[in-house]
């Protein structure tokens, strides 16, 4: 190889080789061939991972419970995230149904199948490609963590690409989006269904008690018995009155003149305002037909139609506070920061990688060295 | 490359050969003088960490001590203190190890690395025994179930005895050069019991709180070991490869340091 040598280039180049030949096999193995493989793939091999993340909250209008004492400590305020909603959207970013979702036009497979892709790090390429594979795969490359002090979420999406990073952030946080919505929908109709079909009955209740009441009165004749009866009593009261005036000059003109011919008219007068007041109390009181015995009846039906009514009344207000309700607990994904598109690769972090592996490797072989060198202190 | 591998191997599994031998003698040794041949004798190995386990079981079990879970007490208390057990009598035991043994160094085979190691061995003997025995005995009077994941157990509780075992050597052969350590270590570990994932889980824990703690290498395995106790039922945070991490630098130091302590001379002073 080398025709002409100078001395010196010579000298180092043998001095080096020495070095090397000195260095024992377990280095090799342990330093120098992992830091090689090390080098050569992050130097050449890893494709450039791009990052897209995104923050948000999810918020919700309820109050929180009220909380005293050392619990309210930890309580936090009330316009603080909901706890519930955002592990259950966290959840969801993490779980098969979101991959599926997003991987509807095959987004999330082209992103990593491209021929860009080292064979490494390529989905499929080194590994089956089923189903399980994919999501494992995406798992990797999908990362939402929720900060409990902040209540900020963290949506972190890591592709070969920008642009495939930037599109599987923001579909994976409009589904999360969509999942809050339905979660909104499901418990706003819940709510308001029951108080719905609360109103309903009591409408028609409230119906059925109406008709009664009017069907009663038609029957019987009769409106209001208690103030149709008030007013006979008022009436036979009068005649009361008439009857008691007609009969005291009656027994005045007996007294003082009775063969006065006004006599027999009077008496015939008393006589008459008699049989009035008998048949207008009999209007009131006694027999089936009288006043007082269509109260009974009377009452019921009209109670009951009271009662219907004041049933639908609440009913009614219940469904004005559930429906009160429901627009008080909707939830809400709130973006704070939104996905972004990132135009560098912040990965592998291929200076880090090598170093570590270098680092590692010889702190593993002082490990190695000091153990069998204590072993070989030991001898026969 | 003028080494001689076949020859370098017979040696290495020669003196290997030896070693064993030399750490079985002085572990057996540790044993006698430690627990004797009377009453259970060698059973006191698992008898003594036992009673610690079950004294706090019964204590946590009595105060109904919160952990904010929804696991039994005792088995929360079984995985936790079990494990405290196995980190913390380590370097307890290697403190102070060498000049008791001084005598024993005359010995041409007997090095400072054979007494930690059986004295060590012993330890994780003890420690692992008694996990195991509680875990049976609960399990057979109904107090938990058996473990979910057992393989997690024992990677687990395998990368917790490493731990105690490089910090064992470590603050061993640190204790040489100054007393301090010793006096230090007790309090250290007394307060290094709360914080060590024995009495929270981490996903209970605010998030301040578990990225300080996150920093304590023993909160990793005892999280990890819980997750394949518990399996499905807790949220596990660990990061293994921290553990891992540690137990390296801290291995390389120890034995490290047992080189110096050898050049130094044990018997010269």
């Amino acid at each position: 190889m080398h025709d002409v040598v100078y001395p010196n280039d010579g000298v180092r180049l043998s001095r080096f080789r020495d070095y090397l030949s000195k260095l024992k096999p377990s280095f090799w193995a342990i330093v120098v061939i992992p830091t090689s493989i090390a080098i050569i793939y992050y130097g050449l091999l890893a494709s450039d991972v791009y990052t897209s993340d995104s923050y948000f909250v999810v918020k919700s209008s309820q109050r929180e419970k009220s909380v005293t004492g050392f619990a309210s400590f930890f309580a936090g305020e009330g316009a603080g995230g909901s706890t519930d909603e955002v592990h259950a959207v966290e959840e969801y970013l993490k779980s098969r149904d979101a991959l599926r979702d997003v991987n509807k036009d095959g987004l999330v497979t082209n992103a990593f199948t491209r021929s860009s892709i080292s064979i490494f790090d390529r989905f499929g390429k080194l590994g089956s490609d089923s189903e399980e594979a994919l999501y494992k795969y995406f798992s990797k490359r999908v990362d939402s963590t929720y900060d409990g002090g902040t209540f900020v979420a963290h949506l972190k999406v890591q592709a070969y690409t920008p642009d495939d990073a930037f599109e599987i952030n923001r579909r994976l946080l409009n589904l999360g989006e969509s999942l809050v919505n339905r979660l909104n929908q499901r418990s706003r109709t819940d709510l308001v269904r029951y108080a719905e079909k609360e109103v309903d009955e009591a409408r028609a209740r409230a119906a059925t008690a109406a008709v009664a009441l009017s069907t009663y009165r038609n029957k019987r004749g009769v409106v209001d018995p208690e103030k149709q009866a008030a007013v006979q009593i008022q009436l036979v009261t009068k005649l009361q009155d008439e009857l008691i005036a007609n009969q005291t000059q009656l027994d005045q003109l007996r007294q003082f003149t009775p063969e006065n011919p006004q006599v027999s008219v009077l008496q015939e007068r008393v006589a008459s305002i008699r049989r009035q007041m008998s048949t207008e109390m009999q209007k009131v009181a006694g027999g089936a037909q009288s006043l007082a015995g269509s109260v009974a009846g009377y009452e019921r039906v009209q109670m009951d139609s009271e009662f219907a009514a004041k049933q639908l009344a609440s009913a009614m207000a219940s469904l004005e506070d559930a429906k009160n309700e429901a627009r008080r607990q909707q939830i809400y994904v709130e973006r704070i920061v939104a996905p972004n598109k990132p135009d560098a690769a912040l990965y592998p972090k291929r200076l880090k990688g090598v170093v570590s592996v270098l680092l590692l490797g010889l702190v593993i072989y002082g490990i190695f060295q000091l153990l069998v060198a204590a072993i070989f202190e030991h001898r026969q | 490359m003028g080494w001689d591998f076949a020859g370098g191997l017979t040696r290495f599994f020669k003196s290997l050969m030896v070693q064993k031998r030399v750490i079985f003698a002085l572990l057996m040794r540790e044993a006698l003088t430690r627990y004797g041949r009377h009453n259970i004798g060698l059973f006191w190995l698992f008898a003594e960490p036992m009673m610690f386990t079950l004294g706090v079981t019964a204590l946590w079990s009595a105060t109904g001590r919160g952990h904010a879970s929804q696991l039994p007490i005792a088995a929360f208390a079984l995985t936790g203190y079990s494990s405290v057990l196995l980190w913390r009598n380590m370097p307890g035991r290697c403190i102070g190890a060498i000049q008791p043994n001084a005598s024993l160094m005359y010995h041409r085979n007997v090095r400072i690395i054979d007494i930690f190691m059986s004295r060590l061995i012993l330890e994780a003997m003890g420690a692992t025994g008694s996990f195991l025995v509680l875990t049976l005995a609960f399990n057979y009077v109904g107090l938990i179930d058996l473990p979910e994941d057992v393989f997690k157990i024992i990677i687990g509780w395998t990368l917790l005895a490493w731990f105690g075992a490089a910090l064992a050597i470590t603050l061993g052969t640190l204790a040489e050069h100054s007393e301090l350590v010793d006096k230090l270590w007790h309090p250290a570990s007394y307060l290094m019991f709360p914080l060590s994932g024995a009495g929270f889980l981490m996903s209970a824990a605010p998030p301040a709180f578990q990225k300080v703690v996150g920093w304590i290498p023993m909160v990793h395995c005892t999280e990890y070991i819980r997750e394949g106790y518990f399996g499905s039922k807790i949220v596990a945070i660990h990061n293994l490869g921290y553990v891992l991490l540690v137990n390296l630098i801290l291995t390389a130091f120890g034995l490290l340091q047992i080189r110096v302590i050898a050049r130094r001379g044990v018997l010269s002073d």
